[in-house]
């Protein structure tokens, strides 16, 4: 799916405060975000993930 | 141009979303949209959502025009017109209660519209305003369909202009208005962060709002937006989070209470030197000067205190603000007036001595008080002038200019130097510091000025009350 981009700068670590601020289930989702962050840093990445990481 | 249709005037504050653009055009309010914001604005206005916010007020009554907006041919694709708001004002001049209603009007729409399949691009106290002491969501353009696994943008500047001052206020009785004065962004988590330390970080939403938001923010820094939704919505984030996260922020915002000192209150009572003779003399004199004036749209009642006469007014006035500067009675007014549904009489904080500048982009993204008071029809400086005189030291001459810009018509009391309110402060002072402080001074002063249309001394012989007609 496109990402959408609004006009303000919504900041990207509120972002994820927000899943925080929503409960338990924010907190998963959080968790969740993490840990494939984690994840990524320790395979070894394809080229094409490896141009995914290039845009972050 | 003719005089019945001017060249619309764009408001200065409202640029950041490049898609909708306020303008002012003979007494109108319009808004552009462009061909997104057009597309969001025919959706909204079809949903039930939208038409329930317009019916029970919680959003500024708009209809769609056919004008001509200034602008490239194409920038607009439809122009909505919006009923004015009486008199404009910031975050940095309500009182906590204000503040905190309108964090829960915000929060409310947005819970509202994400139940109608829509979401709100940003967070801003600035979106609020008010009609007397109801608020009103002012932007339409906020309004857009919410799209699958979409956090809610305006979180971060929710926090800044409207969270993060409730806490302040509530949890340290720290007055965060200095700061959204000096910051149109608001205060940044890092900020609050050091002003939290110790204990107070177990205060009510403090980890997770403050602390946690800094660290995060901090250490996401490097990675855009753009990457971090796509991080999350692959997460599983999706829009019953958004949903939840207003619930908690809901439930915190009615948590951040403040009770104003009690004795406030109570002191002004008991310092308050008229007799009930003197009190129903001014009463009077006010009510004829507010009979005598030619317009009372717009009444400024500067240095309003408990708003006795702000509301005394409102019988034969459009629209009063009250102008105070503790927040603590104005704080306390507020709740009096929005427990009776007043919407004709708006409290606001402000240290007239001291009154709010331009802010922003060039100065001119927030107008300054002077400017949204040039349009009173009259002002009220009841029991003011001792206090910028003698208080703050500011000549007589400078008070009479001042008075000039702030309306047509003012109705002054001044209060003698032999009164005990005027001693009291005088009392502060080197003796004669002050030597021109004399009620016919004053009155020669504002003759030069304004027509003096009646004068009058009051039973108690310390107060004089005099009404002008500015000499335009």
């Amino acid at each position: 799916m496109e990402s959408h981009l609004a006009y303000l700068d919504a900041g990207s670590g509120s972002l994820i405060v927000q899943a925080l601020v929503a409960g338990t289930a924010g907190v998963v989702v959080a968790a969740k975000l993490y840990w494939r962050r984690l994840k990524s840093v320790f395979r070894r990445k394809t080229p094409a993930e490896a141009t995914t990481a290039d845009q972050d | 141009m003719t005089p019945e249709n001017p060249r619309p005037r764009a408001e200065p504050g409202s640029f950041r979303d490049p898609q909708t653009r306020v303008f002012y055009a003979g007494g109108e309010v319009l808004r552009g949209l462009g061909a997104q914001a057009a597309q969001d604005w025919k959706a909204l206005r079809a949903s039930d959502f939208f038409a329930r916010a317009q019916a029970d007020g919680s959003v500024t009554a708009t209809d769609e025009v056919d004008r001509e907006l200034p602008g490239e041919p194409g920038t607009w694709s439809a122009t909505l017109r919006h009923t004015p708001i009486p008199f404009v004002t910031y975050p940095y001049e309500w009182s906590h209660a204000m503040r905190q209603d309108a964090a829960r009007l915000h929060l409310d729409l947005l819970r509202r519209a994400l139940a109608a399949g829509f979401t709100m691009k940003d967070g801003s106290a600035y979106n609020l305003q008010w009609r007397g002491a109801v608020p009103e969501f002012i932007d339409i353009g906020s309004f857009e369909p919410a799209r699958p696994g979409e956090p809610w943008a305006g979180y971060r500047q929710f926090c800044q202009t409207l969270l993060y001052p409730l806490m302040l206020q509530a949890h340290l009785d720290l007055d965060p208005r200095p700061l959204l004065r000096s910051q149109i962004d608001g205060v940044e988590p890092a900020q609050m962060r050091r002003l939290f330390g110790g204990t107070r970080r177990l205060a009510a939403g403090v980890l997770k709002h403050v602390h946690l938001h800094d660290s995060i923010q901090s250490r996401n820094a490097d990675r855009s937006t753009g990457a971090v939704r796509e991080q999350l919505r692959d997460a599983g984030f999706n829009s019953e989070l958004v949903v939840a996260a207003a619930r908690a922020m809901a439930k915190l915002v009615d948590k951040l209470d403040w009770s104003p000192p009690a004795t406030h209150w109570g002191d002004y009572r008991e310092t308050c030197s008229y007799s009930d003779d003197d009190r129903a003399a001014k009463a009077r004199f006010v009510d004829a000067a507010l009979d005598a004036a030619d317009r009372t749209d717009l009444v400024l009642d500067l240095g309003a205190n408990d708003g006795v006469f702000a509301r005394q007014a409102a019988a034969k006035a459009g629209y009063v603000v009250a102008v105070e500067a503790d927040p603590a009675v104005v704080d306390t007014l507020y709740r009096q007036l929005r427990a009776e549904g007043e919407k004709r009489v708006l409290p606001i904080v402000m240290d007239l001595a001291d009154p709010s500048p331009g802010g922003g982009w060039a100065g001119a993204e927030r107008a300054g008080f002077a400017a949204r008071a040039a349009g009173a029809d009259v002002a009220l400086a009841l029991a003011l002038v001792h206090h910028l005189a003698i208080g703050r030291n500011v000549p007589l001459p400078a008070i009479v200019e001042w008075l000039a810009g702030m309306g047509r018509h003012v109705v002054v009391e001044f209060v003698h130097a032999d009164d005990p309110m005027a001693k009291r402060l005088l009392a502060n002072k080197p003796d004669g510091l002050f030597p021109d402080y004399h009620v016919e001074t004053f009155v020669r002063l504002l003759g030069e000025r304004f027509d003096i249309a009646r004068r009058e001394t009051l039973p108690g012989g310390t107060r004089t009350l005099i009404a002008g007609v500015r000499r335009d």
